[in-house]
């Protein structure tokens, strides 16, 4: 086995230059870091930085399910909610549990079981107006549980839906209003209060972990960062080591013709379904690491255009070169903070101001026309140019 | 010459003289009864009064009862009486209105009816107004009478039935003594008429007399007490679950309540003696269990009051009768009444049925108009547009715009559908020409470069308009509702949205089946190639096509900004829906966008039907439900098929 990653890694050696540059990156942050370092990078850069790790990570999920096998997925971000959420679960029951037993530790006649899980519930459902838990959190207090529902929830459901779409040859554009009118029914269904995942108000608090209060968040956005870099890392190995190998070449040959591959007695539906699921797994754990440093997830999130941007972002990168997703999220998602943070100066005109914030979007979506016009492999193809020539 | 003037001064000194000595003589006739009103005397002052027919007995009538009459002692003349300093007091001609003299206190007396002849008064004011000249005051007696109906209106209501002329203030006179007779009625035998006059009847105010005749309260008693109407006897267990049924038990004070968890924690809490309570540590207090043994230890020393043994409680349950009793005493009446609901509750559910067909053509008909220009760009060329909503957006705010300049809402509405559709059909012709003719052989990447054009017209349109919504209003003659009886109404705004779709429909159907451009059109997204070889341009048709699609959106948008508020995201609340409509009817052709939006708005109308409070619930399931269609009907409900399928 380790000789065969030996022999992948020499025969693709871009993936240990970008396993290279992701360690420089993570060493640079951490000498930045104000945890364990100089300081020079603030804790809430540290936090947009891990988030942005956690943004190229859902990029390649898509790269791989659209730069690969064609299948423009409008849903992705719904996975990567459906993870947040899971964690939030956990994270939001555990806080609130320490908190209402802390609280209650004063009384003078120790508190019934019932007692504190009634509080918790009222800590928890209190603003949709309840007490009561749902039964979707009936392993909320169990980490490992939840932590398997990361993978398990996002699996299950890209499972059924795609498994119910190829089988019926719902292809092309229609499969992309179709995953999208999936995560539009999935974030109108959380928008509700009795869904029971507090509504509109979304989990709270995520930022803080459970028993660790005295750790500072310092720290503890440290702790994500690695885990995102890591997590980054160990996917772009994985997608790598897919995209080429045999699958790969089968994978592709469904992008370019699906009815050839068919007939050549593939089984297409089968590996479309893989490429589906296992993608939806990956965005849910960027999710589960995403939300933690956003420190609250909301059904705003999962809106369908959450998941338009991501196909945006890796269109920018280009399509196809799993770096490129990689370099389209950073890239685009960093900007985006940059301009929408009020950062970016603003142009005065004389009768009119540009301001960024306002005007920033504008910007994005005609950009992102040119790019489909005239850049159609986006950055990432840039990088392509340049390689050729140096060969020449 | 002479005669002539003095007939014409005796006949101007004798009209007046005439109406007045009419209500000065009936009330001179009545003069002892009034002076001193008992309730048994006044009914014969009041009707002498009713049946001498002069003008302004009801509003005499009306200040007597407000003690506001007054009579000089000299001449036992009736005045109304004003004063401001309680010195001088003004009297005020009973008809005319006039001050004619100001006397002192003494020389007058004020007469003051007890409330048992102010009721009469009342009682008798209503039958006045109920046939009073005026229409208008009539109609007002009858409303107030609505309002808060009282058993002594019947008979003044039925008296007056018989005089009225007016057929519509009759019929609900009518009616209203209907109404009244169910409560008030002097028969059981008239009451079950009138309940059953109400059978299938569609009125609020049928069902709002008749409810409350069969609401029935819970009681627990040791026995069922005579003369009670008892609706339902519960056997316990069954129809009354034992926790109920004790707190029943408790409410009408046959037992004591029991302690809940939180009362047992406060009693132990206050018997704490250094760190035991009822001979327990403190500390083992954190099962329920534990605290009830804690509790029933300090029940047995005194400390507090015992918890029933669950035998006790048994025993207590069982020796009571639990059952439902009606507020009415009458079993016939109650009888009639359940009879006339269920009826009345079957009239209702039609009419509740129709009404939900109705709503659900109206939101069919708003989902079409959204997704008609769709069913062209994507339907028909293949384009998908997710530009699209922001076009609905630039119609309803091309509609904003122009009411801000012509304030006349019938003229502006006129005035923005043509314009909404040149600026929305010049944005689509400019869009195809720069974007979307490049390309035609990739529609995926068609979708996002339209989506970027989409996320800037929207940030473009908040940046000018705010985020704030604009209002679009409609002209007066859409305000108001088309109403049919008390449960189906429609309001006047969504017939002329299902009228301007039923035109769009049948318009497009014109363009496209019998007109030039709609052959090219149909040629060209057949087959491109094979329409150029026959000199069609297929860059002109596609743009043309393109803008027509676009410019339909723009009128759209007016339609929706009419009930919607005009906000930068109005376009993207529909483009999901818009283009589920287009797929589940059936890409390719106008019938299967009508069957799409048909199917659309009566699921969406009927999964709330089910669930009232939440549509955003009816909204998911929906899209589930179309999720799952979609897996059956791939192409849709009207599928093309053969070569105009294309592929």
């Amino acid at each position: 086995m380790n000789g065969l990653l030996t022999k992948f890694l020499l025969k693709n050696p871009s993936v240990l230059v970008f396993l290279g540059a992701l360690a420089l990156f993570t060493a640079f942050v951490s000498v930045g870091s104000e945890a364990f370092g100089w300081g020079f990078i603030s804790t809430s850069f540290v936090k947009t930085l891990g988030k942005t790790l956690c943004f190229c990570l859902i990029a390649i999920a898509m790269d791989l399910v659209w730069g690969y096998c064609g299948i423009l997925s409008l849903g992705h971000f719904a996975f990567f909610g459906l993870g947040g959420y899971m964690l939030g679960m956990w994270l939001m029951y555990a806080r609130t549990e320490i908190i209402v037993q802390t609280a209650m530790s004063n009384e003078v006649i120790p508190p019934t079981d019932q007692e504190v899980i009634d509080a918790i519930g009222t800590q928890i459902f209190g603003v949709v107006g309840g007490s009561d838990f749902p039964m979707i959190w009936a392993f909320a207090h169990l980490f490992w549980v939840q932590l398997a529902l990361v993978v398990l929830v996002p699996g299950i459901l890209a499972l059924v839906f795609g498994w119910l779409a190829f089988r019926s040859r719902v292809t092309g554009v229609y499969l992309s209003i179709l995953t999208q009118a999936m995560t539009l029914a999935l974030s109108l269904y959380l928008f509700q209060n009795d869904s029971g995942l507090r509504g509109n108000n979304g989990l709270s608090g995520l930022q803080n972990l459970p028993g660790l209060d005295d750790v500072s968040q310092d720290i503890v956005s440290m702790w994500f960062f690695w885990a995102s870099a890591f997590a980054l890392g160990l996917s772009y190995l994985l997608v790598k080591l897919i995209t080429e190998s045999k699958l790969g070449n089968i994978v592709r040959g469904i992008r370019d013709d699906e009815a050839r591959v068919r007939f050549l007695g593939y089984n297409v539906e089968g590996y479309k379904l893989f490429v589906f699921v296992l993608t939806a797994i990956i965005a849910g754990i960027a999710g589960a690491l995403y939300y933690p440093q956003a420190g609250i997830i909301n059904p705003a999130e999962i809106a369908p255009i959450a998941s338009i941007y991501l196909a945006v972002w890796v269109a920018i990168g280009g399509r196809g070169r799993i770096y490129g997703a990689v370099i389209g999220a950073a890239f685009v998602s960093l900007l985006s903070t940059w301009f929408t943070g009020g950062q970016a100066p603003d142009i005065p005109l004389g009768i009119y101001t540009i301001k960024w914030v306002d005007w920033w979007l504008v910007l994005l979506g005609l950009s992102f026309v040119i790019v489909t016009l005239y850049f159609p492999k986006g950055i990432g193809g840039l990088f392509d140019r340049l390689v050729r020539k140096g060969d020449a | 010459m002479l005669r002539v003037l003095t007939l014409f001064l005796g006949l101007l000194l004798a009209v007046p003289a005439f109406a007045q000595s009419s209500l000065y003589d009936a009330l001179a006739e009545q003069t002892a009864g009034l002076k001193k009103p008992s309730s048994k005397t006044i009914e014969t002052v009041i009707s002498s009064l009713q049946d001498s027919g002069a003008p302004g007995v009801a509003d005499f009538l009306t200040k007597l009862q407000s003690k506001e009459v007054w009579y000089r002692k000299s001449d036992d003349k009736f005045f109304f009486v004003a004063t401001d300093d309680k010195k001088t007091y003004r009297l005020i001609d009973i008809q005319s209105g006039e001050v004619v003299a100001e006397v002192a206190k003494k020389e007058i007396k004020q007469i003051k009816p007890n409330s048992g002849v102010r009721a009469k008064i009342d009682g008798a004011l209503v039958a006045f107004r109920l046939t009073d000249a005026d229409p208008a005051v009539r109609d007002a007696a009858l409303v107030g009478i609505s309002r808060d109906p009282k058993a002594k209106d019947l008979a003044p209501l039925s008296a007056a039935l018989a005089s009225e002329t007016d057929p519509d203030l009759k019929a609900r006179m009518e009616r209203l003594s209907r109404v009244l007779t169910v409560s008030f009625g002097d028969t059981t035998e008239a009451r079950v008429a009138a309940i059953a006059s109400f059978d299938g009847d569609l009125g609020l105010d049928a069902r709002a007399v008749l409810n409350p005749l069969v609401t029935t309260t819970l009681k627990a008693a040791p026995e069922v007490g005579a003369g009670e109407n008892v609706a339902k006897t519960l056997r316990l267990g069954n129809d009354i679950s034992e926790e109920d049924a004790f707190d029943l038990l408790v409410a009408s004070g046959l037992a004591q309540a029991e302690p809940t968890k939180g009362d047992i924690k406060a009693a132990l809490k206050a018997n704490i003696i250094g760190d035991t309570v009822g001979g327990m540590n403190v500390a083992n207090l954190g099962t329920d269990e534990a605290r009830l043994a804690a509790h029933m230890a300090l029940a047995a020393s005194g400390a507090v009051p015992a918890i029933l043994t669950s035998e006790d409680k048994a025993a207590l349950l069982a020796s009571a009768a639990y059952y439902e009793v009606y507020a009415e005493a009458d079993p016939a009446v109650t009888a009639a009444a359940v009879e006339a609901l269920s009826s009345i509750s079957t009239a209702v559910g039609v009419s509740q049925f129709i009404d939900l067909v109705l709503d659900g053509i109206s939101l069919a008909s708003i989902y079409f108009l959204a997704a008609i220009g769709l069913a062209i760009t994507f339907g028909v060329m293949r384009v998908i547009n997710m530009a699209h909503g922001e076009f609905i957006m630039m119609g309803a705010y091309t509609g904003y715009v122009v009411q801000q300049i012509i304030p006349n809402y019938t003229v502006s509405l006129i005035v923005a559908i043509p314009a909404a559709f040149v600026i929305t059909f010049a944005a689509g012709v400019a869009m195809e020409r720069l974007v979307i003719r490049h390309l035609y052989h990739r529609p995926l990447e068609t979708l996002l470069a339209t989506f970027g054009i989409s996320i800037a017209l929207q940030q473009i349109a908040k940046n000018i308009f705010g985020t704030q919504a604009r209002p679009l209003t409609s002209p007066g003659w859409l305000d108001g509702a088309l109403v049919f009886n008390d449960v189906i109404a429609i309001s006047w705004i969504r017939i002329a949205i299902f009228v301007l779709a039923v035109i769009f429909f049948l318009g497009l159907l014109f363009v496209l089946n019998r007109t030039r451009l709609g052959l090219e059109t149909r040629a060209v997204t057949q087959n491109p190639r094979m329409a150029a070889a026959m000199g069609i341009n297929p860059d002109r048709i596609n743009m043309l096509t393109f803008g027509l699609g676009s410019g339909i959106a723009g009128i759209a948008g007016i339609a929706i900004g009419l009930f919607a508020k005009v906000t930068s995201e109005l376009g993207s609340d529909y483009i999901v829906q818009s283009f589920m409509t287009v797929v589940v009817g059936g890409v390719g052709n106008i019938f299967g966008t009508l069957a799409g939006a048909t199917m659309i708005g009566f699921l969406q109308k009927g999964i709330e039907w089910f669930n009232p409070s939440n549509t955003l619930a009816a909204q998911t399931y929906m899209i589930i439900f179309i999720i799952i269609f979609i897996q059956f009907r791939p192409r849709g409900i009207i599928a093309l098929k053969g070569r105009a399928a294309g592929d």
